[in-house]
């Protein structure tokens, strides 16, 4: 309950952002906001599923990407609608994951260090993929992709300037965010934290844990395609950047900062760590990564919950090792 | 057809034959012990049971059906639950939420309650369970099987770690078990002590195989157990 009220409240403040921050930010704001989402889809994963997915920016990258070839007209020219081009992007980021995955967990199933570096590979490979397919644009990527085109009762609106596009994205980031963890407060939450801890006794008790592994890893991949197909609407460009290695890491250090375990504060991770990176590149240019180099050991040595969850946790009262 | 049929199983690990055409047969409703020294291929001939191990060769039947290398969740769904050697339970839940996982549906969730009684952690419901001592966290495991409503338990050593006392009580404990609920029950134990308690048909094992099977009063006076437990030096002294 706790856990949702500083939720609102975080939510509140970032709804209320815009007239502290001005335009600019607002556009910045909306990207992070997006970044956010990534970041949701890895700790539910990764923090709860307790599977180390280091490409998670393959599931961002195959999301921006079906929505870009589905908006622009690339499959059917009178198919162009965002709705369809988000289901879509989300629907083929999990049938990805699903494959994947079926591959990573059937029978005794890759876990631990391996799975992190066939999933880093695999999206090493899937970048590659991207950079050579011309007809998706090769290294260049897809141009002018179209904004989010919303459909109420007749009449019709594109997100295009930047209060209502950062509202409508607050409000699509704010909805997964209590849908993710009011499934994670339901039986399928238990499942997840058995999972994570003894899946040998899970399975000893009747449970098929490759179908649960799937299921949360498809999903965190349906969550991220969803980010990547608002991400290619707000620049209007889909690149192989978005698919692969560099955005990957990117996110698991945004995670790992906030905190895997708790959502939220990876959430938050993401976005702090974007604002910062803002704010440091323009003082110390390059050299900022060093920074954030620390900001990350200091995270993993001495708060290894995370910069942001380790505060939160005190503030929620959890004595839970997980806040569910 | 029996309610536990091993028939002829063997497992070997590279040149090791952990299980050598190992046949036993257990009747429902039953109570029995498995001992042996380490080593000798009791957790293994568990694991084969269970299906977290396939065999190289042999049969695993149980109520009627060939469940050679079925998978751990298909095998545990026809009513086989399982002990491990070390405690499992999920340390990050609560003691209620793990036996609500436990359970799977809400019939078995309504035995909770008394589940929780029985392996008197009624007052601790609420705890972490990574926070209760080694013999409870024994015990929990225990009532994880009971919550899954299993007809037969395997039991992988369940009084490690603790202390007289509280083997007394989980002896106690499994004959109500198998005496009042009448679930079939396999135990294996090192702890002699314990298996005199339980005052069940008792199966050695050694290299594999079946070495004896009978009471616990005519097993501790064979020559050949003696032999395999204090050594053979020991064993023809007492001769």
């Amino acid at each position: 309950m706790r856990n949702n009220l500083i939720a609102l409240l975080v939510f509140a403040v970032l709804a209320a952002s815009p007239v502290a921050i001005g335009g600019y930010w607002t556009g910045q704001l909306t990207a992070y906001l997006v970044y956010g989402l990534l970041a949701m889809s890895l700790s539910l994963v990764w923090g709860y599923g307790g599977i180390l997915c280091f490409g998670q920016a393959m599931f961002f990258g195959i999301g921006g990407y079906i929505m870009a070839v589905l908006t622009k007209g690339m499959i059917l020219p009178e198919l162009t609608s965002s709705y369809l081009g988000l289901i879509a992007a989300m629907a083929g980021s999990a049938l990805f994951a699903l494959a994947l995955g079926y591959f990573l967990f059937a029978g005794r199933g890759i876990s631990g260090a391996y799975l992190a570096i066939i999933t880093l590979a695999m999206a090493l490979v899937l970048e590659r993929l991207m950079n050579n397919w011309y007809a998706l644009g090769g290294y260049n990527g897809l141009l002018n992709v179209p904004p989010i085109k919303l459909n109420f009762f007749g009449a019709s609106f594109e997100l295009w300037d930047r209060m209502p596009t950062f509202y409508a994205v607050l409000a699509v980031v704010a909805l997964v965010y209590f849908l993710v963890t009011w499934l994670l407060s339901s039986a399928y939450g238990l499942r997840l934290t058995a999972i994570r801890t003894h899946p040998d006794r899970l399975a000893s008790l009747g449970y098929n844990v490759l179908t649960i592994r799937l299921s949360v890893f498809a999903l965190s991949a349906a969550i991220a395609g969803l980010a990547g197909a608002i991400f290619v609407t707000l620049d209007g460009f889909a690149s192989p950047t978005l698919i692969g290695f560099t955005l990957s890491t990117e996110a698991l250090i945004w995670v790992a900062i906030g905190g895997k375990e708790m959502l939220l504060a990876a959430f938050l991770g993401a976005i702090l760590t974007r604002t910062a990176e803002s704010w440091l590149s323009e003082i110390f240019g390059d050299y900022w990564i060093l920074i954030l180099g620390i900001a990350f050991m200091i995270s993993v040595v001495l708060l290894p919950k995370g910069l942001l969850a380790t505060p939160l946790e005190k503030l929620t009262g959890s004595k839970r090792k997980k806040t569910r | 057809m029996s309610f536990l049929e091993l028939k002829s199983l063997c497992k070997n690990f590279g040149g090791l034959r952990a299980v050598d055409d190992f046949t036993l047969t257990i009747e429902e409703g039953s109570l029995n012990a498995l001992v042996g020294p380490n080593g000798c291929g009791k957790s293994t001939l568990f694991n084969l049971i269970t299906g977290v191990l396939k065999p190289d060769a042999g049969k695993v039947c149980f109520k009627e059906h060939n469940i050679t290398g079925w998978p751990s969740h298909k095998i545990a769904r026809l009513g086989v639950g399982r002990k491990f050697q070390v405690p499992a339970i999920f340390e990050e839940l609560t003691i209620r939420e793990n036996l609500v996982i436990a359970a799977r549906n809400t019939a078995n969730r309504a035995a909770i309650n008394g589940i929780l009684a029985q392996i008197n952690l009624i007052e601790a419901e609420h705890m972490l369970a990574g926070e209760l001592a080694h013999g409870q966290k024994q015990w929990l495991e225990i009532g994880l099987l009971l919550a899954q409503a299993p007809s037969l338990i395997l039991l992988d050593e369940p009084t490690a770690g603790m202390t007289a006392a509280e083997t007394r009580a989980t002896a106690d404990l499994i004959t109500r078990i198998n005496r009042d609920q009448g679930i079939t029950v396999l135990v294996i134990e090192h702890d002699m002590g314990f298996i005199e308690h339980l005052a069940c048909p008792l199966h050695v094992m050694s290299k594999g195989q079946i070495l004896k099977s009978g009471h616990f009063a005519d097993i501790r006076k064979d020559a050949e157990v003696k032999a395999l437990y204090f050594g053979q030096a020991e064993a023809l002294s007492d001769a």
